[in-house]
């Protein structure tokens, strides 16, 4: 009995080994017939209002079969300005680099659509559509139909979406400088001098300073206007005296702000779920790279400053910032 | 023919259920308890909300007098730090550490009950934390 069920697993792997064995010869795919399209979103990342969503349309039929003659983009909100689908299709060289050759005119864009006639005969092309994202989205979500049509009356068409759009802003490569353009609010998302600071003292939420004081470490700071301890040699124009929430970051790299090669996002949710509880009005020895989540005094306002660069020699922080309006 | 496989089986089946019983019984937490006694600090780490370390140099860890004491730079927030203890082998810490703490109170420095692998030795640890002060 036993004999019996042993011949059948030989015989089974026997079975196996052969077709693992077994190659499978390549053969070339055929085309599909009649008008094909595909589409690829590139940008990475949350979507925000100023910003650009990119995609890359590809259309393409067999040349006996007709060529191409028009490709459109229609969105469920309009684009804001700087909108358009490229009337280049793209390859790319020996060299690595992108080589865009004209396939028909420059884009049209009458409201929620966008256009291109093509003027060469050409069968297949990829065109990428750039979507400036206009304040009308903001919080909401947006869809796009891609589609081609070919001379020999096909149409094909590519449904990309629904994508969300972030309701916070973005301002990026700020200068700080000590004694100067110091006074950072996260209300106007900018950077004011004594004076500017002065007309906007309600406005201003953190103070740049940068010190080097023996025995101690203290180096670029973000500090409260209400928390003069760390404010040495500070003398804050009338009205300045906000106390913002701080939290201090490292390794959190957005790569939106920073623009480096980390894949991190902060997006809507982040700013929605930071605990500011016990979070002290200062930050001090402020490095390169590093991060302050900030919450203004009056709560309205959630940011989130990256350090892109600093300065010891001419006392200076590049900073950016991502900010979401809670209340 | 069937004696060949029931016998063997048996018989491993026997030796699993042998080791497994003579096994080191587990803990409430789920950690083993051994026969060892020792019962210490041997290392301490203390972190900042952006995880990176707060202290101005090593802390000075007393075994005897079972004391940790710790100095930290200049404008720490010290309402949220991170204490981070290495422990002997087997050893776990009472109570455990699950998020930020408030070292604020100087005053009233943090206690921490050490352990031992055998469940029987604890010792109390007090950790004192000293801010770097500004010339």
């Amino acid at each position: 009995m036993l004999h019996k069920y042993y011949s059948l697993i030989l015989v089974l792997l026997l079975a196996v080994f052969i077709t693992a064995c077994q190659e499978e010869e390549y053969s070339l795919p055929t085309a599909e017939s009649g008008l094909q399209n595909d589409c690829i979103k590139r940008t990475l990342g949350p979507n925000m209002v100023g910003m650009n969503i990119e995609f890359a349309y590809a259309m393409a039929l067999l040349p006996s079969e007709g060529k191409i003659v028009s490709a459109q983009v229609e969105a469920t909100i309009a684009g804001a300005t700087g909108t358009y689908l490229e009337n280049k299709s793209y390859y790319t060289n020996s060299s690595g680099q992108d080589v865009g050759i004209a396939i028909g005119d420059a884009s049209v864009t009458t409201g929620t659509k966008t256009v291109v006639t093509f003027t060469k005969d050409t069968c297949a092309a990829t065109l990428r559509y750039y979507y400036r994202i206009p304040e009308e989205a903001r919080g909401k979500s947006v869809d796009f139909i891609f589609s081609a049509k070919a001379s020999n009356g096909q149409t094909v068409s590519y449904e990309m979406g629904s994508y969300n759009i972030a309701k916070m802003d973005m301002k990026l490569d700020l200068l700080a400088k000590d004694g100067a353009a110091c006074y950072i609010s996260i209300t106007d998302m900018a950077v004011y001098d004594a004076a500017g600071a002065a007309a906007n003292a309600a406005k201003i939420d953190l103070v740049y300073l940068h010190r080097l004081i023996s025995g101690i470490t203290f180096s670029h700071a973000l500090v409260s206007p209400a928390n003069t301890e760390y404010l040495p040699g500070i003398t804050l124009p009338s009205g300045v005296s906000n106390s913002s929430k701080e939290i201090k970051a490292w390794n959190l790299r957005d790569q939106q702000l920073a623009r480096l090669q980390y894949g991190i996002f902060i997006d809507d949710v982040d700013f929605q779920q930071i605990d500011f509880t016990n979070a002290p009005n200062y930050a001090i020895n402020m490095k390169a790279e590093s991060g302050l989540w900030v919450e203004t005094t009056d709560g309205k306002y959630r940011a989130y400053i990256f350090v892109n660069k600093v300065d010891d020699t001419k006392k200076e922080m590049t900073l950016s910032i991502k900010r979401l309006q809670v209340k | 023919m069937k004696k060949y496989f029931i016998i063997p089986t048996v018989i491993i089946i026997s030796i699993l259920s042998w080791v497994g019983c003579t096994d080191f019984p587990i803990d409430e937490d789920g950690l083993l308890i051994t026969t060892r006694a020792q019962c210490y600090v041997s290392n301490f780490e203390l972190l900042g909300v952006d995880y990176q370390t707060v202290r101005t140099a090593s802390a000075v860890i007393d075994t005897t007098a079972q004391t940790i004491n710790v100095n930290v730079f200049y404008g720490t927030d010290l309402k949220n730090l991170w204490p981070q203890f290495s422990l002997v082998t087997d050893a776990k810490l009472d109570p455990k550490i699950t998020s930020f703490t408030d070292f604020s109170d100087l005053a009233n420095p943090k206690q921490w009950t050490v352990i031992s692998g055998n469940r029987k030795v604890r010792k109390t640890y007090t950790v004192f934390v000293t801010v770097q002060q500004k010339p």
